[in-house]
């Protein structure tokens, strides 16, 4: 058997304050898998993501990428091109003065050259349906294009895994369904942090619920999204119209 | 005229401070990277940006005049002394072709008044002061109030004889008019520097480790120059004073010489002279100094006693 | 705030704009310094490099009304500044003001210093009109400026929107509330809203570092954009500092 493509185990963690925000977490993700991590706000989901490829270090248990340990070695360029995450707000994620440099920035770190870089850049914008902005700076985009954007800079490294956090904070329910058919369509192993729990339907087989730090639940999303009490009990809202 | 445009330096100024400027900033570059005192390049990038922002508001200082913030203390006080001269120098150079807010020919004029004087200046002069006063956030925003006081007076001096040295102004007017002028717009600084060092601190007081207190032997150090510091204003209002004819009357006129670019800070019939002129105020300066360390002092004393 | 309507003509085809952004920074810069540091009296240089500025202001398709729009914000400062210099000259009075006089060498050096003022400004004008910012960094990387202020000013670009975005929901947020009547009261606010900035400014950091981190950032912007110098290129550049060069020796011969 190999190993899981994402596996985490009895993964602590709290932040230089002291404040508690990981305390056991167990999770394996198989390739090709699409999961929602719900929970509500607090309850640790971009602390979780964040150490998937070594941005916090656990203080507990680990974590292990194609059954190699993200830690802070030799391996861990190696683990973040592999593992590509997408920001809550993707202002952070857009910092250059062009959209063309901040989707070249992942391949020119790896080595890619200039040429090369701006061709696979251009042929990712033109992918997500934004091309002809590329020389725009990401102030003068849409949100819901500024999301996109977001996106297109971190695929275009190639990544093996993709975690998003909160990918729909911004989007009206067209563009929901546009980031859904996308993603549905290229296949990446998916990690969702939310409490869309439209967005997870939609997009996702597998829930894992988070509360104070810890999976309170992890079963098949239809199952998961019946479970009314559960639902309530974590601060979910069931999805609108039903 | 924190900004010189162009047109006022002479051209052995213009090489002259350049080739200072380059200098000083190719050390800081070297430094900034030895002592990974250089934070992260986002923080840099941070300050650059918000010493944009801070210099679009305006701080009205009572009298009709405003100014904005010049940001040396603040800057170095919170990214260290070699990053920070290098993030003002951005600062002005980006102003210089951007906005046209201090000339291109003057960039090295302006970031060796700006980055130099002003932050690496207003660095040694918050060093010292925080010898003299010691640990604590109330004490640390003391010790910059009065830093950015002595650093704004630093960056109207070396503006004046700048302009001296071209032979555009003799330096006496010079000194009185920018260097007064100077004088009012310290006070805000001092005030701005420390509000908002004291917000950042209480919020965020891992910045305040930023930059250590240094260890009493130096604070000998702190005193004599301290002493050396007000002997010399006194001296130079001395000076001045001792032929204020022509000087007071024209400055009536020409009050309006010291005052910031308008346009680019979307802003202000500004700089108005308050009564008596910018030479009362830069005498008023100099006492304020005086009674703002003497304050810091006493404040410093009995807590030494007792460690 | 915007930088848009700086550099709205950088997209207009023209012999100017196709040379690489360095070529364009090195020659406004030495047009500004060659104007700037003419000795006093040099009017006929200050002339002469006028006129290679109206030259490019031509080549470059730049509507000269707009160029003097831009140039008068800039231009009214340094009115005001040299304003000075008719009284502080010493020399012969022409004019009686009372208090003080204004001298015939003082006439003389406040006309010049305008004159060069005027020229600076104008070639100053002319570039950032031409050239987007994105394209000026890239040439200030290639006059190898340290790397740490490169850097910075990259990332201060996008922040610098981000924080006058936040500048303005405080200060919305604080009118609303009717703070700031009186000049005591708004000194508060503007401090506060200062500090409050500074602070969001370094979050915001932190998380963009993290961003960086997260696509293989190891210390290093790498750029992306190339420009392909050409013969006429290389030709247009020396023959104008050639003429800037001609023209400081002769004005000082
Ligand atoms: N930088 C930080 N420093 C200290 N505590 C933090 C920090 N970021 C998040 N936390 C705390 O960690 C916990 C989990 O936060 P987070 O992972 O952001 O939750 P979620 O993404 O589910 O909303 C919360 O209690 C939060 O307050
Ligand atoms: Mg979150």
């Amino acid at each position: 058997m190999t190993a899981p493509l994402v596996e985490i185990r009895e993964l602590g963690f709290h932040y230089p304050d002291g404040t508690p925000a990981l305390d056991g977490v167990s999770l394996a993700v198989a390739r090709g898998e699409r999961v929602a991590v719900l929970g509500p706000t607090g309850s640790g989901k971009s602390t979780l993501l964040q150490h998937l490829n070594g941005l916090l270090r656990p203080t507990a248990g680990g974590v292990w990428i194609e059954g190699v340990t993200v830690d802070a070695g030799p391996g861990l360029s190696d683990i973040r091109r592999k593992v590509g995450l997408v920001f809550q707000d993707p202002n952070d994620q857009l910092f250059l003065p062009t959209l063309m440099e901040d989707v070249a920035f992942g391949p020119l770190n790896d080595g890619v050259g200039p040429v090369d870089a701006a061709a696979r850049a251009t042929a990712m914008l033109r992918e997500l349906g934004l091309d002809g902005v590329g020389a725009r700076a990401a102030h003068h985009l849409s949100g819901g294009e500024r999301r996109l954007a977001a996106l297109a800079t971190v695929l275009v490294s190639r990544p093996v895994v993709l975690a998003l956090d909160e990918p729909t904070g911004d989007l009206d329910a067209r563009g929901r369904m546009r980031l859904v058919d996308l993603l549905r369509a290229r296949g990446e192993t998916l990690l969702v942090a939310t409490h869309d729990l439209t967005l997870a339907r939609a997009l996702c087989g597998r829930g894992v619920v988070l509360y104070g730090g810890r999976v309170v639940a992890d079963r098949e999303l239809g199952a998961l999204l019946a479970d009314r009490a559960l639902l309530e009990r974590y601060g979910l809202e069931s999805p609108s119209g039903e | 005229m924190a900004h010189i445009p162009d047109g006022f330096l002479s051209a052995p100024v213009v090489a002259g401070t350049a080739a200072a400027a380059a200098a000083v900033l190719a050390l800081a570059a070297q430094r900034s990277r030895q002592r990974l005192e250089e934070r992260e390049a986002p923080v840099l990038g941070a300050a650059t940006a918000f010493v944009f922002a801070a210099q679009m508001l305006n701080f009205p200082l009572g009298a009709g005049t405003s100014a904005h913030l010049l940001g040396g203390v603040l800057v170095t006080a919170v990214v260290g002394p070699w990053s920070g001269m290098l993030v003002l120098f951005a600062v002005v150079l980006v102003q210089a072709l951007l906005f046209q807010d201090g000339g291109i020919a003057a960039v090295g004029a302006n970031t060796l008044n700006l980055a130099v004087c002003g932050g690496g200046g207003g660095f040694v002069l918050y060093k010292l002061s925080l010898g003299l006063v010691g640990e604590g956030r109330r004490r640390r925003v003391g010790a910059a109030a009065v830093a950015a006081f002595g650093s704004t007076l630093l960056v109207g001096c070396a503006v004046a004889a700048e302009l001296a040295l071209s032979g555009t102004v003799p330096l006496m007017p010079a000194l009185v008019i920018v260097g007064g002028a100077h004088g009012i717009v310290a006070v805000g600084e001092a005030a701005l520097t420390a509000a908002i060092l004291g917000a950042l601190l209480r919020a965020r007081p891992d910045l305040a480790a930023a930059v250590a207190v240094p260890p009493r032997a130096t604070r000998r150090w702190g005193y004599g120059v301290l002493a050396l510091a007000v002997g010399l204003a006194v001296v130079a209002t001395g000076v001045a004073s001792s032929r204020p004819d022509v000087l007071t009357a024209a400055l009536d006129r020409l009050g309006a010489v010291g005052g910031e670019p308008a346009g680019t800070a979307g802003s202000l019939p500004n700089s108005r002279s308050p009564i008596g002129g910018p030479w009362v105020a830069a005498a008023v300066g100099v006492l304020i100094t005086f009674a703002l360390v003497w304050g810091a002092v006493r404040l410093a004393r009995p807590r030494r006693s007792r460690s | 705030m915007s930088f848009h309507h700086l550099d709205q003509f950088a997209t207009v085809p023209s012999p100017v704009t196709a040379m690489p952004p360095v070529a364009r920074l090195v020659g406004a810069t030495s047009v500004a310094v060659g104007a700037a540091t003419l000795p006093l009296g040099a009017w006929p240089a200050a002339a002469a490099l006028g006129a290679l500025v109206a030259a490019m202001t031509l080549l470059a398709r730049v509507p000269v009304p707009l160029l003097l729009r831009r140039m008068s914000g800039p231009l009214a400062f340094v009115l005001l500044a040299s304003a000075g210099l008719l009284v502080f000259v010493p020399g012969d009075p022409v004019l009686d003001l009372g208090w003080v006089a204004v001298t015939r060498p003082g006439v003389e050096r406040f006309g010049f210093v305008l004159a060069r003022a005027v020229v600076a400004l104008s070639a100053a004008v002319l570039l950032v009109t031409t050239t987007e910012f994105p394209d000026l960094l890239d040439a200030l990387r290639r006059l190898r400026l340290p790397r740490v202020v490169t850097t910075a000013l990259s990332l201060a670009y996008r922040l610098l929107y981000l924080l006058m975005e936040e500048l303005e929901r405080l200060l919305r947020a604080a009118r609303s509330r009717n703070a700031g009547a009186g000049a005591a009261s708004r000194r508060r606010l503007a401090a506060g809203v200062a500090a409050a900035v500074l602070q969001r400014a370094f979050a915001r950091a932190e998380r963009t570092h993290r961003a960086m981190l997260a696509r293989g950032y190891q210390g290093e912007l790498a750029t992306l954009t190339e420009w392909r110098w050409r013969a006429w290129m290389v030709a247009a550049l020396a023959t104008l500092l050639g003429l800037v060069l001609v023209t400081a020796v002769l004005a000082r011969g």
